[in-house]
């Protein structure tokens, strides 16, 4: 683990993969937004971000998530989520309503051809 | 007649010497010398030069008449030039006419010097530096000047030395104590320290350190640089602030290692140290750990035998250029007290590693919890009054057994969550609360607590106070405190805070009291959240 989680990324023609574990809480959110901005290049048509590894995520963490939704849709660029099926993050981002401002799917590829949309 | 006048000569240096060793600081005391030395000798110049730290140069630290020597900081190295000759013969040195000398500082020959006479500064046999007078016309200096010249420096030899080792010692305290590093108070761990310098005071190079990390648990390492003294111990230092930035950017045991070696030779090379740097989830029972050349932690389990955690051989850090270090994971049962030491406390001449290691294990069978009287045990077993010629530290951690209610406090400021978070986790794991239901709780407290961090205190410090409880029926209560002026979340993040804690537990109350505020989560183990 490094502090903060040190994001992936890959790039599946226009849409940037960001794959993100350990804790996204109010240490790291900071360190982070801008790694997750700076994945978002100009001829993309949206962003996966991939939290199947993720163990926990604060409110801070959940705000940067929205915070991330909201820029890309300034740009009209989509927001895809992945998430286990089960667990503390996909518990917490139902609570918070993250479908309402992302999509939410349980795959890179569900998540790629939601985007494609 | 002539031996008269030196013997008040004399007894005029020594007055001077004597009333200024009292009362002047060092470089006054060298100026006053100095100055009584040109009037007696009648000389047009005088100069101290004072052997450096690597016992190979000479620099100039007071001047009568050659003041451009201390300004541009001459150096001069031993074995070379007038003072560099008389620094490694021990022996005065004559010179009547500067021409046929080979000088290495140009000053000498700028300030038109003629005629020399320089005495080394000696103190039981070893060299401090050296005293040198000189003329701008020629003089022959004879015997009885060299015998005063001498003299002076003997004083003047004693002077410095009693002043260095009266301020080596005072710095050696005070670096020593900043070395030594405050640990950390975390509720539900005991972490105790030792450091015990050799019988002689000087400085040695072993060290220890603990410190929580961004994710809650805890960086612990102690180590012994080679060597003794101020260089040792700088370089100990500048090892604890390596460690502790590779550990906060949350780098496994074995890659700090390997960067530290990097460093350590890059610093210093041809240094070498031991160290064993380990991350502990107290909480968790759960170690990683990896060590240079540092003989193995001891590892206590509450019900059971001590034993060594097995680690592979290992280089110390420095010694080769590409180490590898590798990382050994272990689980530790529940109130298993871990004990890191440095080699001092162990090792006694003549007798191997092993018997050491086996005495301290021996030691630590016979003690009881209480890490304190551990330590106390352990050094007074292990270090017998008055037989220390090399330092040692000791460095011991183990979890304390939680109450039925948990009762902790901590500094109000984000870094504490995590540091929270895992003993919530472990409470509540012992509460018998299965895995989603810790996850939520924790989450959920986790929020409460950085509301109050955010908007009790503002900038001024505070405490947190959490408190947890469990009732008959299988409740359990988790209450965060705080006596700031509590202000209702603003902004998103807190409203999404408050959201969060009510989808997480079952209720959430906030109950404001005169000295401020308490968040109270309740959720019923064994059932859905709400």
């Amino acid at each position: 683990m490094s502090f903060p989680p040190e994001p992936r990324v890959d790039y599946r023609d226009a849409v940037g993969v960001v794959t993100l574990g350990g804790e996204l809480d109010v240490l790291q959110a900071n360190a982070l937004r801008n790694q997750l901005l700076a994945a978002v290049r100009n001829e993309d048509l949206g962003l996966v971000l991939d939290l199947t590894d993720a163990t926990y995520i604060d409110s801070v963490g959940v705000s940067l998530l929205f915070e991330l939704a909201e820029r890309l849709a300034e740009r009209q660029l989509r927001l895809a989520v992945v998430l286990p099926e089960e667990g503390l993050v996909h518990r917490v981002l139902t609570i918070v309503s993250l479908s309402s401002v992302a999509a939410v799917e349980g795959s890179v590829d569900d998540a790629l051809t939601a985007i494609g949309r | 007649m002539r031996s008269r006048i030196v013997a008040d000569r004399l007894s005029d240096l020594q007055r001077i010497t004597d009333a200024a060793l009292a009362y002047l600081p060092l470089e006054a005391l060298l100026e006053e010398l100095l100055e009584r030395v040109v009037t007696i000798l009648g000389v047009d110049t005088a100069a101290i030069l004072l052997l450096e730290d690597d016992d190979s140069t000479l620099a100039a630290r007071a001047a009568k008449g050659l003041e451009e020597e201390v300004e541009r900081g001459v150096r001069i190295p031993v074995g070379r030039g007038f003072a560099g000759r008389i620094a490694a013969t021990r022996q005065p040195v004559h010179i009547l006419n500067l021409d046929d000398f080979e000088v290495v500082n140009p000053i000498l020959r700028e300030r038109g010097l003629r005629s020399m006479l320089g005495v080394p500064l000696l103190v039981e046999g070893a060299v401090l530096g050296v005293l040198h007078v000189g003329t701008l016309t020629e003089r022959a200096f004879d015997p009885d000047d060299t015998e005063l010249l001498q003299r002076a420096a003997d004083r003047a030899a004693l002077a410095i030395f009693s002043r260095l080792t009266e301020r080596e010692r005072g710095l050696a305290d005070s670096l020593q104590r900043s070395l030594i590093p405050r640990l950390p108070e975390l509720p539900g761990i005991s972490l105790v320290g030792r450091y015990l310098p050799a019988a002689a005071a000087r400085l040695g190079g072993d060290w220890y350190d603990a410190f929580p990390l961004p994710d809650g648990r805890l960086g612990m390492a102690i180590g012994d640089v080679v060597g003794h003294g101020f260089h040792a111990a700088a370089v100990m230092g500048q090892l604890r602030s390596g460690l502790r930035a590779y550990a906060l950017d949350g780098m496994p045991p074995n890659d700090v290692l390997e960067r530290l070696n990097r460093l350590l030779r890059q610093l210093e090379p041809g240094r070498t140290a031991t160290l064993v740097y380990l991350v502990l989830d107290a909480h968790g029972g759960y170690l990683t750990v990896a060590a240079a050349g540092h003989p193995p932690p001891l590892l206590h389990p509450p019900d059971g035998e001590p034993s060594f955690v097995e680690l592979p051989g290992s280089v110390p850090l420095g010694a080769a250029r590409h180490s590898r270090y590798e990382l050994r994971e272990l689980e530790l049962a529940p109130g298993t007290a871990l004990i890191l030491y440095t080699d001092g406390l162990v090792e006694r001449p003549g007798e191997s590693l092993d018997t050491g290691l086996e005495r301290l294990g021996a030691t630590v069978r016979s003690a009881d919890d209480d890490l304190q009287r551990l330590c106390g045990h352990i050094i007074g077993a292990l270090l017998p009054e008055g037989s220390r010629d090399d330092d040692a530290a000791l460095l011991v951690v183990r979890a304390l057994p939680l109450s039925d209610e948990l009762v902790a406090e901590f500094p109000a400021e984000v870094e504490s969550i995590p540091v929270m978070r895992k003993l919530l986790a472990r409470w509540l794991d012992e509460a018998g609360a299965t895995r989603a239901e810790i996850e939520d709780l924790v989450l959920a407290s986790a929020e409460a607590a950085a509301n109050a961090i955010e908007h009790a205190y503002g900038l001024a410090p505070g405490v947190v106070e959490l408190q947890a409880s469990a009732d008959a029926v299988g409740a359990v209560t988790v209450a965060v405190s705080d006596s700031g002026n509590w202000r209702p979340p603003r902004g998103t993040h807190r409203g999404r805070g408050l959201l969060l804690m009510e989808g997480l537990t079952d209720e959430v109350e906030v109950i404001r009291r005169d000295n401020g505020t308490t968040v109270q989560l309740s959720r019923r183990l064994g059932a859905q959240a709400a």
